[in-house]
């Protein structure tokens, strides 16, 4: 008997138990193959949605992603059918696969699950593998709901000129106060040291690579509250503990592979709402993005699906929580609490003894705020104001008693309840002795005279904008304005904030010169300068910049001017839907055609609605009139 | 028997086969370069803090990236913080925060850190009072080493009437 077993293991040992083992895989393989070319599993959403899947022009599918290694099959980018088959094949092999280097089981962990239970799998003849990566992983969110979050525009760096969107992974038994312990599913671009110029022609053209990390959110926080002084909200989605499971296990999947990152699309919103759509199938959420993704849109999106969001929190920036603060003050004590930041004598004078102690406690909490914020945003800070800090903060822990709870009311309100990002305008006016009709598109975003509710206050940016008119006597076509960018940060200053303004402007407008009625005229522009704040009626925002031009049109003698001058102006609320704006500007241009320029502008907003707004302008330019009345229409 | 032998050869080959992968596949992902490259944002701002962010959250947080083989050097398993790290990081990595707040005698930064040292929601109350209470030798040790201010508050507590029950967790 044991000379037969001997016999035996050895024929089989010798006659290659591979390829009976083979045999008996390939064997069920081509079973499940089969199974699921029945069901048509390769056509069903979970499939698409899990490989990324969209429907192409020719009525194929291509998926959105293009690391190799996010596919089992070489025609995975392009066939469903062979990527499943070749998904089928890889699951029984221990063989490591994609970046992150495990058996195909546990890289694609969400793909076998769910294959695993519409094929019903034979544990015995497909073992399953232990996953221990990925359990050790899933294990240390202790994830029990996800959270939207979305810091908000921030214009002084280009990456974040439209806000960032990530995912907060919430723990069980986390409260208001332990969030920041969650981990965080964030996407982003990796991005060189000292890109500088490049940085925004490879992040529009693909040419970065996005990858997912899961910071803490303790550090997204600090990066965004207290280093950038960005608001950050929070909205608490609705999902099932089900529906979080499929999210961790997709976004696993995600660390397989690098995705190529462009920066109007396919940037971190977009996968953030692939993952959601995944965790969601009934979400539909990346259908209704066609050309780009802004992350005030997604927060809109995802805001407007009924019963999705369950809360809506703010965390305010420093300088806001500053702002708010300052304002409850009265003005004495205002003074006294920045007298407290320079000169720390003033804790021991009588009229700060005076004091209760609440209030004492609350002009300190605001002296160490301000330092603070001053310390973090300035290029190599001196060392006393940290220890300024410190000393305030001794004297502080010395009172003994809480801080109490600010609240603080946000400048900007949500995103989501702001005008949508693109928008077209119809309007019609007088230029000097003609009149005409224009209609505008504009891809993005928002201007000065725009509702400013959701938006970042007195920041414009202006993207990808084009009107074409037509003048009646003239009977004339023309592209009137070409706006590439145009961008404008006012940052009013006050004791304690000194930021300066900002400008830059590249596009065409249509000039009249040295006799020349309707000419062309290239126009680059941008200046730095000063803002103030008043509450006289509402709000009122005086600015003044010095500014430099270079201007190219057949018009001018050498076909460009180049110079320098300034611009005054004021951005004025009249009521909560009409806004008022009026600057004056002088431009002397010394190079190329020598002459000068004094213009004037006068614009009125009147809201209709969320997405409706009417607009009156008038242009002024050396003895050239331009009025215009429009109708515009957010979408 | 004999399926089990067939089984267990099979697993021996693939068992090569993926020893073979690894040895021929080092990890060519992106690896801990990229946690210095969240923060290149700051490169124009020259600003202190991140700085020190980056320099902290590089050497031991790593990118925070998962889906990279795990064991490369500096990094946590697939972006996460080891568990035993998870309350002296916090403590590095937050200590402008903490120690504002533990002269304010509240604050989330503090609440989360006690909730790291086990300190039950109850008794949050009287952690906030006594790190205020000790502020100035806390930030002092803390200063030097945030391992040595986690020791402080954990002696502290030890030490504490209120939270004798705490300390032998």
């Amino acid at each position: 008997m044991y000379i037969v077993l001997l016999l035996f293991i050895l024929l089989f040992a010798s006659s290659s138990p591979v390829d009976a083992g083979e045999l008996s895989d390939s064997a069920y393989l081509a079973e499940l193959i089969d199974k699921g070319l029945q069901a048509k599993l390769a056509g069903e959403r979970e499939w698409h949605l899990l490989l990324h899947y969209k429907e192409n022009l020719f009525g194929g599918h291509t998926s959105e992603q293009d690391d190799p290694g996010f596919f089992m099959s070489p025609d995975g980018k392009t066939n469903p059918q062979a990527e499943l088959d070749a998904t089928l094949k890889q699951f029984f092999s221990e063989e490591l696969v994609g970046r992150s280097k495990q058996p195909a089981q546990c890289a694609f962990i969400a793909r076998y699950h769910w294959l695993r239970e519409r094929l019903q799998f034979d544990d015995s003849r497909l073992p399953r593998m232990a996953c221990e990566r990925f359990d050790r992983w899933f294990n240390d969110f202790e994830a029990q709901s996800i959270t939207l979050i979305f810091p908000s525009a921030y214009l002084n760096n280009p990456a974040s000129m439209f806000g960032h969107t990530f995912l907060r992974i919430d723990q069980k038994g986390q409260t208001e106060q332990t969030r920041i312990l969650a981990y965080t599913i964030n996407y982003a671009a990796y991005v060189p040291p000292d890109s500088g110029i490049a940085y925004p022609i490879l992040g529009i053209f693909g040419g970065y690579s996005g990858y997912f990390s899961t910071y803490p959110y303790y550090l997204k926080v600090q990066e965004y509250r207290d280093f950038e002084n960005r608001d950050i909200w929070e909205y608490r989605l609705n999902f099932t503990e089900h529906q979080v499971r499929r999210l961790l296990m997709h976004s696993w999947e995600f660390g397989n592979a690098a995705f190529d990152y462009f920066f109007f699309k396919e940037n971190c919103s977009y996968h953030l709402l692939a993952l959601l759509d995944y965790a969601d199938p009934t979400l539909h959420l990346t259908d209704e993005f066609l050309l780009w993704t802004v992350p005030a849109d997604t927060v809109r999106l995802v805001a407007s699906k009924p019963g999705l969001v369950s809360g809506i929190s703010y965390r305010p920036s420093r300088s806001n929580v500053i702002r708010r603060k300052r304002e409850s003050l009265p003005a004495s004590e205002r003074e006294l609490a920045h007298r407290i930041t320079q000169d720390l004598g003033a804790l021991t004078t009588p009229t700060f003894a005076q004091l209760s102690l609440p209030k004492q406690a609350f002009l300190l909490d605001l002296a160490s705020d301000y330092l603070r914020y001053r310390t973090e945003t300035t290029d190599s800070p001196p060392p006393e104001w940290k220890e300024r800090n410190r000393a305030v903060l001794t004297a502080r822990s010395q009172l003994r008693i809480p801080s109490e709870e600010f609240k603080v009311v946000p400048f900007a309100q949500q995103p989501e309840l702001g005008h949508k990002t693109s928008r077209a305008s119809l309007g019609s006016g007088w230029r000097n002795n003609d009149t005409f009709e224009e209609v505008t598109v504009r891809a993005g975003y928002h201007d000065l005279l725009d509702r400013e509710v959701g938006y970042t206050p007195d920041a414009q940016i202006e993207i990808a904008s084009l009107t074409l008119r037509h003048y009646n006597r003239a009977n004339q076509t023309r592209i009137e304005r070409a706006t590439l960018a145009n961008v404008l940060s006012l940052s009013p200053i006050d004791s304690v904030f000194h930021a300066p303004s900002w400008k830059l402007n590249i596009g065409m407008n249509t000039i009249k010169h040295n006799g020349c009625q309707l000419c062309s005229n290239g126009v680059m522009n941008g200046g730095v300068g000063v803002a103030a704040e008043r509450h006289w009626l509402k709000r009122e925002v005086f600015f003044a910049f010095m500014e430099g031009e270079a201007n190219y049109s057949k018009a001018y003698e050498a076909r460009h001017r180049i110079g320098g001058g300034g611009t005054v102006g004021l951005l004025a609320d009249l009521s909560d839907r009409w806004k008022l704006m009026a600057s004056g500007t002088y431009l002397r241009y010394a190079l190329g055609d020598q002459s000068d320029d004094f213009r004037w502008f006068v614009g009125q907003r009147y809201t209709l609605s969320q997405n409706w707004a009417l607009r009156l302008e008038y242009n002024h330019r050396d003895r050239d009139n331009d009025v215009v009345f429009s109708m515009q229409a957010f979408f | 028997m004999s399926k089990k032998v067939i089984m267990l050869s099979v697993a021996v080959l693939f068992g090569m086969q993926a020893g073979l992968a690894m040895a021929a596949n080092p990890d060519t992902g992106p690896g801990c370069g990229l946690g210095k490259l969240a923060w290149a944002d700051y490169s124009h701002q020259k600003n202190i803090a991140p700085q020190v962010m980056m320099a902290t959250t590089n050497g031991t947080f790593g990118s925070g990236t998962f889906g990279i083989s795990s064991g490369t050097s500096g990094c946590t398993n697939d972006g996460k913080v080891m568990a035993e790290q998870k309350t002296t990081l916090f403590a590095q990595l937050n200590f402008e925060n903490l120690s504002q707040e533990m002269a304010q005698g509240q604050g989330e930064h503090l609440a989360s850190l006690a909730t790291l040292m086990g300190v039950p929601l109850e008794q949050h109350a009287a952690f906030f009072a006594m790190t205020q209470e000790r502020y100035t030798s806390l930030v002092k040790t803390g200063e030097t080493s945030p391992v040595a201010m986690v020791k402080a508050i954990n002696d502290a507590i030890a030490s504490h009437p209120v939270f004798a029950r705490v300390s032998t967790r």
